[in-house]
């Protein structure tokens, strides 16, 4: 936020005394900020930063809205009075920011004792706000929610006991916009889950409750509202379906169920819409039936928890809309050569799939790091040599293992338009140390990759974000365009994503004590 | 026949000679590095911070106290400007500004005990200010700003007459009392004793201090204003109220539009810009019709100068009977817009820095100082690029505040693609304009080189030191100074 609150403040105020240093920590104290971005069709479209200025009763609060555009430039500030808020999600389209909060009277609420808390009128709702781009705020609309919470003491010092009510929304709220139509709001609370649609205006067009589930994903496509679900617990991964809405009249389609034709469950990896055609698209792996859905430590990993990768476009409500595409490891009809486990020859390694996603020719690339493995000698030659020792060889081998493995570059995998499958290149990334294949792997694995893409030049990237360097990697050209290093002298170097075809670079300066923005181009 | 042809060969070695004298002129150096304030004015500064002692005005201790907190602040604001090499010497400016105020001195002997401290600030922003002192600062920006020696001659009369009504002791003064009154106290109690609304309230004790403080500053505007008009009457400068009128189109400096398309720029460097680097390919916000009412800035009267119509309108019937006006010199406007450009690049801000040559450009100036200063702002891009660094050296500004070529500029410094940006920056390395650089801009070129070849990383730091070694009155070496470490 460029024009910081307190600027005006401390510009005519350089004061020493106590009352004034006292009452400028003390109102700095009690204001909070949170940066979010603004998304649009998925694209990031600006910043919202929502600020808490103050209590104004027991119960109510200032706050300031800052709207700035995708560039960090202030458009406009908004401020308004409410209670208890936390802002969870923001969406925009027609000139419209919706913003949607958990509000309530108690919720992150500290009491000074047992009987003020339980005295406090308890309310607590989901709250959707439309905002115009002239600063106007157009609707409110207020869901109760049930929160599940109950009175617990926080840890209290010399008698000081604190008392605060615990219990959450128990999903998060996701708001998305349905280009051209309106905005779609889940979230879920002690009572259920609910998929809740508004128009521009703000006005409730239809709210539908949705079974519990163990996890929700939201999408809009088109004139569609689709939810991702994950069966409860059945699962380590798979038990996905996928349940569509039409946005106008909230119809429901039928629902598909994520696995093959020979029942196999289907892994997510990613759940967006296609650059062209704009209609849903999943994919991920076809989990092995008897070796998945155990992956917790390398090892595991290496001995087959799939069976291969799938891909599934939902071209429209009907099950013959559906356009699925299943690739086995190891049936002889794919090139590169994969071992029923997973190993592939080529790259000569396993791949750790960690992102996918499509790009503007139709073709899915999938992409993560590369496994090595090797036999453990040492302990192996050991506990032979030991094997007459009944008990101390099988000691040898239980604490050290027979296997070490490594994460070496990147892999990336291409499953073309016609569905066939292609090696098609690596990053080279910062090895890994060898560990024992008994570790798990995301103590090992702090690799982590995503996609951006410029919509204008049809060109998507790469980024893969190592413990040493953020590499990106141009998928249309097939060269690495960047190599940023995390650590230079006293700067700490991340990214992330931002408007389209670019990506932020945050600096933090570890000796100055200073943190730098700036949004680059991925060409 | 022979007279005709002495007389032609005489012409031409006067050519030859003019045109020498003016390569010359238009390759030098602007001023030295060490005509920077951090050397310059090195015995001034220790001067100003030795002898600007705090006077002993009140008989509260507390008070007093607080007085000389503010005044230190003040001896700090201006010991700090000069260490960061915010102001520079150059004699041509200083002697043309010194004129003025002689001028004003001289038919107003009265008002002044002695001459004052003159200041040349760096910056872009069309400004002179008083620091009480007798210290005044008259900025690069209102040099290239103002279109005659009259106009000049109002800004620096009017910061004169703060200086001489003693406006910024004054302040210092209402400051100082404000901030240990009473008042004061009780409404920052009365902040930390209420339970609800405290920024509210807090905010409300600063608005009405600052409401207070403006209100006095703004009787200060007008009566400086009215002391200004007599000391130009006296001086027999002519005064015409349209200049306020015109002190209030500053904020349009960058809505003047360039007189060729953006692309016509960079013909000479054979790089065919495209068209769609110049279209904003933006789907954000900055492209929306926004309207915001914001709710939570200053109002209009809290603003520090009196709206320019309203001293129009006051002052109108003081206009000089007959108004004569004397354009400033062409050297002096050219030489500060060459400083201003300088700084402008030197503190990274390449799209204005940009804009004002390509301005210049359009005034007919074939200068190669400019096609230099072009190939620094495309290394300076390049480089930031590399850096990661390019959105901030582009400095995005919303639309609405400029011109549509401005804004096309923008967008190309910001979208053309990182390869033509190379390009663009080797087409400019090999441009015809080198042969007629002086030696210290060469060194430039090597520099950037270094600078911008990743396999040379290493040898940035060499190359700035060695920069340094080679050109040490170079002004440009105030750039090199960044790669030093």
């Amino acid at each position: 936020m460029k024009n910081q609150i307190l600027t005006l403040l401390l510009c005519f105020f350089c004061v020493n005394t106590i009352a004034q240093t006292k009452v400028f920590k003390e109102v700095s104290d009690d204001i909070s900020t949170e940066t979010k971005a603004i998304i649009q069709d998925n694209s990031l479209v600006g910043y919202i930063v929502f600020t808490r200025l103050e209590k104004t009763s027991e119960d109510s609060f200032n706050y300031k809205i800052t709207l700035m555009d995708e560039n960090l430039n202030d458009i406009g500030t908004v401020n308004f009075r409410e209670i208890g808020l936390d802002l969870e999600a923001v969406s925009f389209d027609q000139d419209v920011l919706c913003l949607a909060y958990l509000k309530s009277t108690t919720h992150g609420k500290t009491f000074n004792n047992k009987k003020q808390a339980k005295h406090t009128d308890k309310k607590d709702y989901v709250l959707t706000q439309f905002l115009t781009l002239n600063g106007t705020i157009i609707k409110s609309n207020e869901i109760p929610v049930d929160l599940n919470s109950s009175l617990q003491m926080q840890s209290a010092e010399w008698g000081a006991r604190k008392f605060q009510y615990d219990g959450d929304l128990k999903h998060r709220i996701q708001l998305t916009n349905v280009s051209g139509r309106g905005f779609a709001c889940f979230y879920g609370d002690a009572d259920g889950c609910n998929l809740v649609a508004y128009d521009f205006k703000g006005t409730q067009l239809w709210k539908k409750n949705i079974d519990d589930k163990q996890q929700f994903a939201l999408l809009a496509s088109k004139a569609d509202v689709y939810l991702l679900q994950k069966e409860k617990d059945k699962y380590i991964e798979g038990g996905g379906y996928l349940s569509g809405f039409n946005f106008d009249d909230g119809k429901a389609f039928p629902r598909i169920k994520l696995e093959d034709n020979e029942g196999r469950s289907l892994s997510l990896i990613s759940f967006g819409n296609d650059p062209v055609t704009g209609n849903p698209f999943i994919s991920g792996n076809i989990i092995n039936k008897s070796r998945g859905n155990k992956i917790l430590t390398i090892k595991s990993y290496t001995q087959g928890p799939y069976d291969g990768i799938y891909t599934m476009d939902v071209n429209g409500h009907n099950k013959k809309d559906i356009k699925q595409t299943f690739v086995y490891w190891n049936d002889g009809s794919q090139k590169p050569t994969i071992s029923s486990k997973g190993y592939i020859e080529e790259a000569k390694s396993f791949t750790l799939i960690s992102d996918a996603f499509r790009d503007y020719d139709g073709n899915t690339y999938f992409v993560g790091s590369q496994l090595i493995k090797k036999p453990k000698i040492v302990a192996i030659a050991a506990s032979v040599v030991t094997l007459p020792l009944i008990i101390v060889s099988p000691m040898i081998l239980a604490m050290t293992g027979t296997m070490k493995c490594k994460f070496t570059d990147a892999s990336i995998i291409k499953l073309s338009s016609k569905g066939v499958l292609s090696f098609d290149n690596a990053i080279t990334c910062n090895n890994s140390k060898f560990v024992r294949g008994a570790t798990y792997i995301t103590y090992v694995n702090s690799r982590s990759f995503y996609s951006l893409d410029n919509s204008d030049s049809k060109s998507n990237y790469i980024i893969a974000d190592d413990l040493k360097n953020i590499m990106i990697y141009n998928v249309n050209q097939k060269k690495l365009v960047r190599t940023i290093p995390h650590k230079a002298g006293n700067l700490r170097t991340t990214i992330a994503p931002a408007k389209d075809g670019h990506f932020m670079v945050i600096e933090y300066n570890k000796k100055e004590k200073y943190t730098s923005l700036s949004i680059e181009a991925l060409n | 026949m022979l007279l005709h042809y002495r007389f032609k060969v005489s012409n031409l070695i006067i050519c030859i000679f003019l045109f020498c004298q003016i390569s010359k002129a238009q390759n030098q150096s602007l001023y030295a590095f060490h005509d920077l304030s951090k050397f310059y004015f090195k015995t001034q500064r220790d001067s100003l911070k030795k002898n600007w002692e705090c006077p002993q005005i009140f008989t509260n201790k507390t008070t007093q106290k607080k007085f000389k907190e503010i005044w230190d602040s003040r001896t700090e604001f201006v010991t700090g400007a000069i260490d960061d090499n915010d102001f520079v010497y150059d004699a041509e400016l200083y002697n043309f500004i010194n004129k003025i105020i002689a001028d004003l001195r001289k038919s107003n002997a009265s008002l002044f005990t002695q001459s004052p401290f003159l200041i040349i600030d760096r910056s872009a922003s069309v400004n002179a200010y008083a620091l009480g002192g007798n210290v005044l600062a008259v900025n690069l920006g209102l040099i290239t700003f103002v279109q005659s020696r009259e106009e000049l001659a109002l800004v620096i009369a009017h910061e004169l007459s703060h200086n001489i009504l003693k406006h910024p002791e004054n302040s210092m003064k209402e400051r100082a009392e404000w901030l240990t009154s009473d008042e004061y106290k009780n409404s920052i109690n009365a902040v930390l004793d209420s339970k609800y609304e405290r920024y509210s309230r807090l905010k409300k004790v600063i608005e009405t201090y600052t409401f207070s403080r403006n209100k006095h500053s703004r009787y200060h505007e007008s009566d400086a204003d009215s002391l200004a008009i007599v000391m130009l009457r006296n001086s027999h400068i002519s005064f015409d109220p349209e200049f306020f009128l015109r002190l209030d189109s500053t904020d349009n400096e960058y809505k003047l539009p360039l007189k060729n398309p953006v692309k016509n720029y960079f013909a000479s460097y054979n790089i065919p810009i495209e068209d769609a680097w110049l279209i904003k390919r933006s789907k954000g916000l900055s492209s929306r019709n926004y309207n915001f009412q914001d709710t939570s800035s200053i109002s209009d009267s809290f603003k520090t100068h009196p709206d320019c119509i309203e001293r129009f309108e006051k002052t109108k019937n003081m206009a000089s009977p007959t108004i004569t006006l004397t354009p400033i010199p062409a050297s002096i406007k050219e030489k500060a817009n060459k400083m201003l450009i300088w700084n402008m690049y030197d503190n990274l801000s390449l799209t204005p820095c940009l804009y004002r040559i390509f301005l210049e450009k359009d005034k007919g100036n074939t200068d190669t100082w400019y096609d230099f200063m072009t190939f620094n702002v495309i290394a300076g891009l390049y480089y930031s690029n590399q850096q990661l660094n390019r959105f901030n050296a582009v400095g995005i500004i919303p639309k609405e505040y400029i011109s549509k070529t401005y804004y096309e500029l923008q967008n190309l410094l910001e979208q053309i693609p990182s390869d033509k940006l190379e390009q663009l920056y080797k087409s400019a390395s090999a441009g015809g304009f080198w042969g007629k650089m002086p030696a210290d801009a060469n060194g430039m070129k090597t520099l950037f080189s270094a600078l911008t070849d990743n396999n040379k990383n290493n040898q940035a730091t060499a190359a700035a030191k060695d920069y340094l070694s080679t050109n040490p009155s170079s002004m440009y070496c105030e750039f090199a100074e960044h790669f030093k470490k």
